[in-house]
């Protein structure tokens, strides 16, 4: 197996040229025609988007249903998604839409948010770089993920499984290509990373890496 | 004053300042010159003041060149301004073409720099035209805008969006500022640099000295507001907050700002706030030179309170420098502060006088609250706002519009 290349990332974000919504009807219709890039955006780049930790939500259409349209049970329904369970961001769009249109044929008034509370359709631009950095073995991978940047965290640890081998790691997949380090391979994807930040999911890895070290 | 990336060890970690050497080194020898209106007073002038010397620093050949106009030309930028914004005004033709020939003139001067650059970028409306004014341009052009242009008056956007839409990008503070442009609008909001003069840790003697200076009861809370004396910054409400406060407890209230050479409306508002406080000794106005970074520090530290009861704003760096000072920052309910100030944890969002005195009195009234609340947001600017992250996305844009791929992820 070769050396893991340590890469970083650094990302972006502009607007989609969408109209802001202003209810759920509008959410829903905005979000049926949105590119993938948007719905990847709001659903898994906000861990490395400036805003205010929300603690219970980690889309932004679930924060968004909360905050500005009071719907909590929406809120609920559209937390609880785990954007990375989706074979692709089509599937992930449909039953985001399953979803909105349930709620739409339950409520009497279609929720509406108050001015200033629209939601804005972004997206991001992410510029890959290679820190030159590389791991020879498994047993030196704890050590090089405690330093690593939260930008190659996310590229290696989120961004990863949009790539080939979809839905896994960069580190489980790197790990499967040794004998012997399926148990540390298997861990790591047994890590519940969404109520993570960042700087908590590097801790958590390097935790479950050193829990009887990596061979 | 030089500036360089290991000054900021400490305050953020290695990895963060080599992530942005390895987005500089890639860039290297790159020319990028930006270009604003004043080089002194307001916001834009105190991040150029830093960010030039750090891109230099991560091996761009960056500079930064400020264009000049007559009183007229002021007068004609200052209305863009207060009409982007939103205020009703009107542009005659006569004041369009002052707009069109002082950017002439400044084009003269600038050209050769501009024409050859890699990269340029163009803040604000007042040198916007200068893109038309450069027909060999070799570079990127970007038009970078720092103002609220929400809901512009639309006889003021509809005349200047000629000017910026030939651009290939422009940068707004937050997603709510973008308006309909034929090219990519990226989002970026602005910073502080925790070591300018305005934001450095000061000794106690220091604040102990300004409190002097001024005149200030140790003994009663401190109410500040830092800004520009400008109609959108709203100083006499808050001043109505103030006295709202000051019928049921003792306090005192600091407006401090000083005048940027490119807005000639200040003088009038100050009037108008002298006016309004007039005879009342807990009411401290102060017109500061542009160069009182020290004391504007210094107040801002003195205070028990920061506030920015904004009706409009960009983005508010004197928000970001009261957090990043362990202060709750009350401010208006608008633009960039709400990126800033979040309720119960860095602050107050309030939509008039009263919500202000409102939320003055409840802070005032849970200490340990307030303190709680200072901390977390000093952690939040460290986080987000401080120059080190703005830097780095300044650098992934260039990389970006350098690219020759039109994709999502680009690999360089």
């Amino acid at each position: 197996m070769g050396d893991f290349i340590i890469q970083d990332c650094s990302l972006l974000a502009k607007t989609s040229g969408l109209a802001a919504a202003i209810n759920l009807r509008e959410l829903r219709d905005r979000i049926a025609v949105c590119s993938q890039d948007v719905l990847y955006h709001h659903f898994c780049e906000t861990p490395l988007v400036p805003s205010f930790d929300n603690p219970d939500y980690r889309n932004d259409f679930a924060a968004w249903s909360l905050l500005q349209l009071g719907d909590r049970v929406l809120a609920e329904q559209l937390g609880i998604i785990n954007p990375y369970i989706f074979p692709d961001l089509e599937k992930l769009r449909e039953q985001v839409l399953e979803i909105l249109d349930e709620r739409l044929s339950e409520v009497f008034i279609v929720p509406s948010c108050q001015p200033g509370g629209e939601f804005f359709f972004t997206e991001a631009v992410t510029v890959v770089f290679d820190t030159g950095k590389r791991i020879s073995s498994p047993k030196a991978l704890p050590e090089a993920i405690g330093t690593m940047t939260n930008g190659s965290i996310y590229y290696h640890f989120f961004e990863a499984r949009r790539r080939e081998p979809v839905g896994v790691d960069d580190f489980s997949a790197w790990l499967d290509g040794f004998p012997g380090q399926e148990p540390w391979s298997r861990a790591l994807q047994a890590v519940d990373f969404v109520f993570f930040t960042l700087p908590e999911l590097r801790g958590e890895l390097v935790r479950v890496l050193g829990k009887g070290g990596v061979a | 004053m030089t500036k360089f990336l290991s000054s900021y060890e400490g305050l953020v970690s290695a990895t963060v300042l080599g992530e942005l050497r390895q987005l500089g080194n890639r860039l290297a020898g790159k020319r990028v010159v930006h270009v604003n209106s004043t080089r002194e007073g307001g916001g834009v002038a105190e991040i150029l003041d830093w960010m030039i010397p750090l891109m230099q620093d991560v091996g761009l050949k960056a500079q930064w060149e400020v264009i000049t106009g007559n009183s007229d030309f002021y007068a004609v930028t200052k209305k863009f301004h207060n009409g982007l914004q939103g205020f009703p005004v009107t542009i005659s033709k006569r004041e369009w073409q002052t707009y069109q020939e002082v950017n002439e003139e400044n084009a003269v001067r600038l050209r050769p720099i501009l024409e050859e650059a890699d990269f340029v970028v163009i803040h604000d409306p007042q040198p916007a035209a200068l893109l038309g004014l450069c027909p060999s341009r070799k570079g990127k052009w970007i038009w970078r805008g720092h103002i609220d242009i929400s809901r512009p008056t639309r006889s003021v956007w509809r005349g200047l969006r000629p000017f910026v839409a030939g651009y290939e990008a422009s940068i707004f503070s937050m997603c709510q500022f973008a308006q309909p442009l034929p090219h990519p609008q990226f989002l970026i909001p602005p910073s502080i640099d925790p070591l300018s003069p305005k934001n450095m840790d000061l000794n106690p003697e220091e604040l102990t000295r300004v409190r002097h200076q001024y005149n200030l009861d140790p003994d009663k809370p401190l109410l500040v507001q830092v800004s520009r004396f400008d109609r959108f910054k709203d100083p006499l409400g808050v001043l109505e907050a103030y006295r709202l406060v000051r019928k049921v407890q003792p306090v005192q209230l600091v407006l401090a700002g000083g005048g940027a050479t490119d807005d000639p409306e200040g003088q009038e508002v100050l009037d108008e706030v002298l006016e309004a406080a007039a005879g009342d000794p807990d009411i401290h106005v102060l017109l500061l030179p542009s160069d009182a970074h020290r004391t504007i520090n210094a107040l801002q530290r003195l205070a028990d309170i920061v506030i920015q009861k904004s009706t409009r704003e960009g983005f508010g760096l004197t928000v970001t420098e009261g957090l990043w000072k362990g202060k709750p920052v009350i401010g208006g309910d608008t633009g960039g502060i709400r990126l800033q100030v979040v309720n119960y944890h860095t602050g107050f969002l309030v939509n008039s006088p009263e919500g202000a005195a409102h939320r003055i009195r409840f802070l005032l009234h849970h200490e340990a609250l307030r303190a709680k609340m200072g901390g977390r947001a000093r952690e939040y600017v460290r986080e987000h706002f401080l120059l080190t992250r703005h830097l780095r996305e300044y650098l992934t844009l260039f990389h970006i519009l350098g690219s020759r791929e039109d994709a999502s992820v680009i690999y360089i």
